[in-house]
């Protein structure tokens, strides 16, 4: 006789698990192309929720509407993002300069300088506190399998995982803009010899990323019900340790490595007292970088 | 001859120029400083937000009442982002600066406690208007509270749930020191009154997704839940609740006590018991004035957060003027010690003078049809 509770906690912890995936995708792109981890994308995720909010208030278009012009905003705001944190970093053309790690680990703390100043901006013109989405709007209608239940956002969130992923594949390895962007990633010094213009791919990779890291941010905050400019820290950290596990520049990696995280910490509520679950996340950290520094479906890469 | 006396002219008109020069520095208003450490960013920011705003509109009364005079009283608030590092340094700071007579603050227990002690060493008055932890004022003579503890509050709740003919009850409460007071006290009560506890589950702050806990407690079938936390938990705790179909009534600590939570929550909250020392409707006209004041500055009406940084100002302030203008910390907390029937908006706050806590008188709200309103 199958324990019907703990089937439920299973789905609980897809259905959180495929929460920290949507920001993993984001969040594994920019990192697995350029190698820098950007700070700045908890907070990309609730400019993206704040935004929804926004339309929703000013215009109320259907959802769908909703998702493709927070889409649209998540773009302009990676691009901005990359103008600021990121570019300057990048002007020097000696050979030095381009081969410098320390140029590159500065945008560390120029991203997460901007994630600070972007939440405490939020902060002033929001206020605080939590906000409300209208009703009308919400995905949580729950559907129910005899003593199961699901509610309408997780099957939303899981075709739009399943979407990501599937167009970022698509994008990566089948159009022109893709190929330069894995030349990007595979060696930045090596594509700018061969003529492909690393700038340009670098741009695009962070509006791919934000645009998705936007569209994470307004259905999860459709999913909750309510958004708050803090909301960006604690899925942003599961998100990298998500990464970490998967292997630093696999994005289904991080994603099958982000379900693994939400159902383990579903689970463990059932023998831990459940203030303990981080612990099993963070557990799964040590262990990946004790263990498996690759990650456990990452490919070695040259860490130039 | 004459130019001894010439020289014992000149020393005179020298020392009464001095005692000229003094008078004018003695007749100077006093600068009192009263600090204010709360949280204004971060998690906690909202509540660090209430306080200011009730601060000073209890500053403003003062001050149109008269205030104090021969002196000029200001507060002086420090963001300490509930967080006990930042606290600790901004306590320092307060410590060293001379002109603070006293200091009101943190939000939570964790953080009062953790300044607790610098101000205990340095021998600086600080009333918390929200830390509840039984022994936040067991520290030192210099600790006060103006809000009655889980030790007081859990007892009353765990007594009504029994008398509403609850069994079997499970606790859910945030992983803090605040929390784990309250769950426990109000556990060890429930016990003493015959009930059992299917178990006390703790989440850490910031856990928005409860589906697993809830899933737990459904399997220990509970006929009551008994809730610890705050009201952005306590919302999206409340829709969980509703979307995974767990009947059991839910009763809670008066910390969920928020009209934020009727609007996130929206119908799910319906139904949910809990206690409160400041109800907004309640007809006394200090408590009205005090609701139409805070609604017209601030547009929203105010929380018993409000109302509790409110009172908690109040109280310091009436201790100052008790004192009057030559004020220090020894004085104050002297003072402070012997506040009796302060008539404050959240209920008569009078001091045990032996234990220092605050005694005051809850009452019982109900939620129905989004509303909250105070079952008899």
């Amino acid at each position: 006789m199958i324990d019907i509770y703990f089937v439920q906690q299973i789905i609980n912890g897809l259905s959180i698990g495929l929460v920290y995936a949507l920001i993993a995708i984001g969040f594994t792109l920019i990192f697995g192309v350029l190698n820098v981890v950007n700070f700045a994308h908890g907070e990309v995720y609730t400019i993206g929720a704040f935004a929804g909010l926004m339309l929703i208030t000013w215009i109320a278009p259907p959802v769908l509407a909703i998702v493709l012009m927070v889409l649209a905003a998540g773009a302009f705001v990676g691009i901005g993002l990359e103008r600021l944190a990121f570019r300057p970093f990048r002007r020097f053309r000696d050979e030095a300069s381009l081969k410098s790690r320390a140029m590159r680990e500065a945008t560390l703390l120029s991203s997460l300088a901007v994630s600070i100043t972007a939440r405490e901006v939020m902060n002033l013109a929001f206020g605080s506190q939590m906000q409300t989405i209208p009703h009308a709007y919400l995905l949580q209608r729950p559907i129910v399998f005899g003593q199961l239940s699901i509610t309408v956002g997780d099957l939303v969130i899981f075709v739009a995982s399943a979407l990501m992923l599937a167009s970022l594949q698509f994008m990566l390895f089948r159009t022109r803009i893709g190929l330069s962007i894995r030349a990007v990633s595979n060696s930045p010094l090596g594509a700018r010899y061969v003529g492909i213009d690393t700038d340009r791919a670098i741009v695009a990779t962070f509006a791919i990323g934000s645009m998705l890291g936007a569209a994470a941010g307004i259905l999860v905050g459709l999913y909750d019900g309510m958004i708050t400019p803090q909301m960006g820290f604690a899925p942003g950290i599961k998100a990298f340790v998500a990464m970490v596990m998967g292997g630093l520049s696999s994005i289904p990696g991080a994603v099958i490595c982000a379900l693994i995280l939400g159902v383990s910490e579903s689970v463990a509520t059932e023998f831990l007292a459940s203030g303990w679950k981080d612990l099993v996340s963070y557990s799964f950290l040590i262990v990946t970088l004790v263990f498996f520094p690759q990650g456990l479906f990452g490919v070695g890469r040259e860490r130039a | 001859m004459i130019r001894n006396s010439l020289r014992a002219l000149a020393l005179m008109a020298l020392a009464a120029g001095v005692a000229l020069g003094s008078l004018p520095a003695a007749a100077q208003t006093r600068k009192i400083v009263l600090g204010y450490e709360l949280p204004l960013s971060g998690d906690s920011s909202h509540y660090g937000e209430v306080f200011r705003n009730a601060a000073d509109l209890m500053l403003e009364d003062f001050k149109a009442s008269g205030g104090l005079p021969g002196a000029d009283i200001v507060i002086r608030y420090e963001d300490s982002k509930n967080d006990a590092r930042e606290a600790r340094n901004i306590a320092q700071m307060f410590v060293d600066d001379k002109s603070v007579v006293g200091v009101l603050g943190d939000f939570s227990s964790t953080v009062s406690m953790a300044v607790g002690e610098i101000y205990a060493k340095a021998g600086m008055p600080q009333l918390s208007q929200t830390a509840s932890h039984p022994d936040f004022i067991k520290i030192s003579k210099w600790q006060f509270r103006n809000v009655t503890t889980q030790a007081y509050e859990g007892p009353f709740n765990a007594a009504w749930m029994r008398e509403q003919g609850h069994a079997k009850v499970a606790v859910v409460a945030i992983q803090n020191d605040w929390g784990l007071s309250a769950a426990e006290s109000f556990a060890n009560a429930f016990k003493a009154k015959g009930g059992s506890i299917t178990s006390i589950e703790y989440f850490n702050p910031g856990v928005r997704d409860f589906r697993s806990i809830l899933t737990k407690i459904n399997r220990a079938a509970p006929d009551g839940i008994y809730l610890c936390m705050f009201y952005e938990e306590g919302a999206s705790f409340l829709e969980q609740r509703q979307q995974l179909r767990v009947a059991a009534p839910v009763f809670a600590a008066s910390s969920l006590y928020n009209e934020q939570l009727l609007q996130l929550a929206g119908s799910a909250v319906d139904g949910l018991m809990l206690s409160s020392t400041f109800v907004p409707t309640n007809p006394d006209p200090r408590v009205q004035s005090f609701v139409t004041r805070y609604t017209e500055k601030y547009g929203q009406t105010p929380s018993q957060f409000a109302g509790q940084a409110f009172d908690a100002v109040g109280i310091v302030l009436a201790a100052i003027k008790k004192v009057g203008p030559t004020v220090t910390r020894d004085t104050l907390r002297d003072a402070l010690a012997g506040t009796a029937d302060y008539p404050g908006v959240t209920g008569v706050t009078t001091f045990d003078p032996q234990t220092r806590e605050p005694a005051k008188t809850l009452a019982r709200m109900i939620v129905t049809n989004g509303k909250y309103s105070v079952i008899r």
